[in-house]
């Protein structure tokens, strides 16, 4: 058994079957490389091995840890990956993305140097040309394997696209050392410097061919304290997307509802509701990083580290418990059970849109699914909320 | 014997007219003391049968959407895609009558905190949500799975909209067939019988039509991709 292992996967796109019961074992120290045209499978291959993809049939394996298989048994372990597309929020700064994806905090001011990208390093991803957003991508790929002397499995997706010719013989030159240190790498391309850095090419539709033995020379980089990425939490706070989106939909109910009603006429139920209300437009809107994750699939990335997407939910508390405190403020003497019941009433449903948006993420046009369609729903737990403590 | 949907979807259509018309013209009206608009009452002649398809049609939805996610089977595609516009017609059917019942009734079209409208609601909406989100993609396994799973997750709601006058009555009125509490007046009960079976019918008619359709237009896109194949 291979460090990469997919063994007898079917795989269907669309209304085809792009893989039919294949199989395929990267060992401990080798790079097997996907060569072939466009839209032959390559990154169904990659896709499948993350487990971003169902299988109709077979499984993958990473490091001997179940990753999916058609059962729909999912699971995790530390892997390497870079997609086609970036898969990089533009708001995540250069480092905090790089160490993020190994995992650990270490000096990463001399891999940058090396990359060319030590002058951008606390800069945002946005900010960066696309052949530099390329290589932070690569880089969040091969980092894993970078800092760790046991065996890590990388895959690239056309890891060179828009890489100048520099760069890709680095990216050869890297695979080799990697190699060298015992890493299995699975990479997809049209490059003939990557082709041939390879020990094994697969031709699609499934020719093998072995190329000549090569050599390398692999030292790890020394690592630090291991790091917990609040990502959600840091980029609401970087780009105060949760207050943009969520607070202004929660003060504009707030002062529509004031233009036409006088707080200290309201009493029972219309008064509980008219507190609560903020707090319900504000989790409606969902959560605010989802958008941002939704930038170039930045949360399928996400998705093969963690099996909670990236979110903010302490912001979400904290901006709809402020929403019921300065409606109830408006009407009455602040009373803190009513700012406890709407911060988490907000949390809650902005979790639960936050859900139904995540449920479509797989299709072709996420966008375009019209899933707030069925939020209306949610006005009945607030409902049921208001008649309660008015009770 | 092959009978098309179309035939059994106007015989129902049929039935759903003369059940209408038994329900406003011959149907006993009902007593004052119990409702604020006794002649709004009528209305549930057309409500209860159009829920009760309703029922039956997201009961068809989950059957074709769990079978479709563990089997990939074809006909049970068809059938998730006819009976979610079946629960969407019939859902509406429902919803509409309601409000005006209510309207009439009640003095308001809708109470937010009743349980029972809300979580019908959710299911025709759900319906829409299948039938607006499906045309928005191309059909393919991702769509198939990800609006299965949406129908095999979203039937918990039809026990929980059954159960929900039983558990926490609030304004919608609790069941009126079969109770310990006594059953409805013959004439009602018949003309409600009549409707019951209209709508099943109508609904299961407009099922196998709609299955047949779906059938065509995917049998027009497998032609229309083999013709574009002999031209490259």
């Amino acid at each position: 058994m291979g460090i990469i292992d997919l063994s007898e996967i079917s795989v269907l796109r669309g209304r085809n079957k792009v893989l039919d019961k294949w199989s395929l074992s990267v060992d401990s120290g080798e790079v097997v490389c996907l060569y072939g045209e466009n839209g032959c499978g390559k990154s169904t291959v990659i896709e499948a091995a993350a487990g971003l993809i169902p299988l109709e049939n077979g499984s993958s394996t990473i490091s001997g840890q179940l990753i999916r298989d058609s059962d729909g048994r999912r699971g995790r372990t530390d892997f390497g990956l870079c997609l086609q597309d970036d898969c990089v929020m533009g708001d995540e700064l250069v480092d905090e993305r790089i160490l993020d994806a190994a995992g650990y905090d270490f000096d990463i001011t001399p891999l940058l140097k090396i990359w060319n990208l030590d002058h951008r390093i606390h800069d945002r991803v946005a900010m960066l040309s696309g052949g530099q957003r390329r290589r932070v991508a690569l880089l969040s790929g091969l980092i894993p394997a970078m800092i760790s002397s046991e065996p890590v499995a990388i895959l690239l997706d056309e890891a060179d696209s828009g890489l100048d010719d520099e760069s890709v013989d680095r990216l050869a030159k890297t695979l080799r050392n990697l190699a060298a240190g015992g890493h299995s790498i699975l990479v997809a391309s049209h490059d003939s410097r990557i082709v041939a850095a390879a020990d094994r090419v697969i031709r699609f539709p499934f020719e093998e061919e072995n190329n000549e033995a090569k050599t390398g020379k692999f030292v790890p980089l020394s690592r630090g304290e291991k790091r917990t990425p609040y990502i959600g939490h840091r980029m609401n706070l970087r780009t105060l997307s949760g207050l943009a989106n969520n607070g202004i939909a929660g003060l504009l109910t707030l002062g529509a509802m004031l233009a036409l009603l006088d707080p200290s006429q309201l009493e029972g139920r219309t008064l509980t509701g008219f507190i609560l209300a903020p707090a319900l437009t504000a989790g409606l809107c969902g959560n605010p990083v989802h958008r941002l994750a939704m930038e170039n699939r930045a949360y399928a990335w996400w998705n093969t580290k963690s099996s909670l997407p990236p979110h903010a939910i302490i912001h979400s508390l904290i901006i709809c418990g402020g929403l019921t405190a300065l409606a109830s403020s408006i009407t009455t003497e602040v009373d803190w059970q009513l700012i406890v019941a709407g911060a988490l009433l907000g949390a809650i449903t902005e979790s639960i849109v936050g859900l139904l948006s995540n449920a479509t993420l797989r299709l072709s046009r996420p966008n375009a699914v019209m899933i707030r369609l069925l939020t209306p729903i949610l006005i009945l737990p607030w409902a049921l909320i208001v008649d309660t403590l008015t009770a | 014997m092959n009978i098309k949907g179309e035939v059994v979807a106007m015989l129902g259509f049929a039935g759903a007219a003369l059940t209408l018309g038994l329900g406003m013209m011959w149907a006993p009206s009902v007593s004052i003391n119990a409702f604020q608009a006794p002649e709004a009452q009528r209305i549930f002649y057309w409500h209860v049968p159009s829920a009760w398809a309703a029922m039956i049609a997201f009961g068809m939805l989950f059957v074709g959407s769990i079978y479709w996610f563990f089997k990939r089977s074809e006909w049970a595609w068809r059938l998730h895609v006819a009976s979610s516009e079946a629960g969407l017609a019939t859902g509406l059917m429902c919803i509409t009558s309601g409000c005006i019942w209510g309207a009439a009734e009640w003095g308001v079209p809708w109470d937010w905190t009743d349980v029972r409208l809300n979580t019908f609601a959710l299911l025709t909406l759900l319906s829409l949500y299948l039938v607006l989100g499906r045309k928005s993609q191309p059909d393919g396994v991702e769509t198939r799975d990800t609006f299965a799973a949406f129908g095999m997750y979203g039937f918990v709601l039809v026990p929980v909209t059954y159960i929900a006058t039983r558990l926490w009555q609030i304004r919608h009125p609790g069941p009126v067939v079969a109770t310990s509490e006594g059953s409805l007046n013959s004439e009602m009960g018949l003309v409600l019988f009549i409707g019951a079976i209209s709508f099943t019918v109508l609904t299961v008619g407009y099922i196998m039509a709609g299955m047949r359709l779906t059938k065509l237009e995917m049998r027009l896109e497998d032609l229309q991709r083999q013709y574009e194949e002999r031209l490259r």
